[in-house]
């Protein structure tokens, strides 16, 4: 298991690899994936965009994050055209005005959902907003995504296991 | 901000944290009739995904009360009661734990407790601050620590974290105490304690 702290950004192709942000709050967990080699890719985005902080890590802000998962996941192989993108994260733990004037993880989401667009890199599930934190969980092969929240059961949010695919496509002949 | 604090600095910040602690354990004292034993406080400066690391396991839930702090210093005081501690502490109050009413008790024990951590801390500083209404939240400790400092210190790499723990004599029941001053806030705060411009 490899944990994906805030601002930092991990990737794998290791089957049984685990890639883990744990207590994701107004922070975003953002995984790309391809499933047809294999590759997972983490980022734990902590804000929307970097320009008052050029020195940060790659994983640090929205803007910057998404060109670097695609980067990283094409280095172990990914194929751009292939990825698929799952969110979450960017809840509102406390009300507007603590800490910040503005509700950074709705900033977040509409930062990392625009970066996404413009890499057309489509979202396949997510668990976005709200109020509670979320431990996020992306299992490279089988390739899934698990979500928890505090107190809470582990639970998939989104299964991309071309196995998967194929029964079920095995079921409809 | 510079991202390196002298040993000056910190040791200033250390004694700040010491005040606003045993000004806020005198408070906590006196409403419990216990007596209450406060650590040595930390000051730690460290880049954002240590400072969260610092604060204690990122996966345990935790409740918290945050005061946000406004006038010459922005900043957050932040109170964490591990569950079962704050469900001891409303058992010595006589609240229900859990319930809409041991939230409310709760909060204002944070409220209660961080006003006298701030009052010591203007005092000391020669400021003029105040609490905003406190909010409680019981959620993930990595996750709310977390999301409040992306809001204070999100855009420089680092955080400055005091801390610091009391304990309440014959009962299972500690509370950590924090101060995440924001970015500006920080520079200020050295300067009025009479250690700034690193």
């Amino acid at each position: 298991m490899r944990i994906v702290r805030m601002g930092e950004l991990a990737v794998s192709a290791t089957p049984g690899d685990e890639l883990t942000s744990i207590g994701l709050g107004s922070c975003i967990g953002v995984a790309l994936v391809d499933r047809a080699r294999g590759v997972a890719a983490l980022a734990h985005v902590m804000l929307p965009d970097a320009t008052a902080d050029l020195d940060a890590p790659a994983g640090k802000y929205a803007d910057r994050a998404i060109p670097a998962l695609v980067a990283a996941a094409e280095e172990l192989g990914a194929r751009r055209v292939r990825l698929e993108a799952v969110l979450v994260g960017g809840a509102q733990m406390f009300d507007v005005g603590v800490g910040s004037a503005l509700d950074i993880g709705a900033r977040n989401a509409v930062a990392v959902r625009a970066a996404l667009q413009s890499a057309r890199i489509p979202v396949r599930a997510e668990q976005v907003g709200g109020r509670r934190g979320r431990t996020m969980r992306v299992h490279v092969d089988p390739l899934h995504v698990t979500v928890k929240e505090a107190g809470g059961r582990e639970a998939e949010l989104w299964n991309g296991s071309p196995t998967a695919r194929r029964s079920a496509a095995e079921v409809t002949h | 901000m510079s991202s390196d604090f002298t040993e000056l600095q910190l040791d200033a910040m250390r004694e700040l944290a010491n005040i606003g602690s045993g000004n806020a354990a005198t408070a906590l004292a006196s409403m419990l009739g216990r007596e209450v034993e406060l650590s040595v406080p930390r000051a730690l400066a460290l880049p954002l995904a240590d400072a969260v690391d610092a604060v204690g396991p990122a996966e345990k839930t935790v409740a918290s009360v945050v005061l946000p702090i406004v006038g010459d210093l922005e900043a957050l005081v932040l109170l964490l009661f591990p569950t079962q501690d704050a469900a001891a502490l409303c058992g010595l109050l006589g609240v229900e734990p859990g319930t809409e009413v041991g939230d409310s008790a709760i909060g204002e024990i944070g409220n209660i407790l961080g006003t006298s951590y701030i009052n010591a801390l203007a005092s000391m500083a020669g400021i003029a601050i105040e609490p905003r209404p406190p909010h409680v939240v019981t959620d993930m400790l990595g996750a709310i620590v977390a999301s409040l400092l992306a809001g204070t210190a999100g855009e420089s790499g680092v955080a400055l974290v005091l801390d610091s723990e009391l304990d309440v004599a014959d009962a299972a029941c500690s509370l950590s105490f924090l101060l995440l001053p924001t970015t500006g806030g920080i520079d200020e705060l050295l300067t009025r304690l009479g250690v700034g411009g690193s």
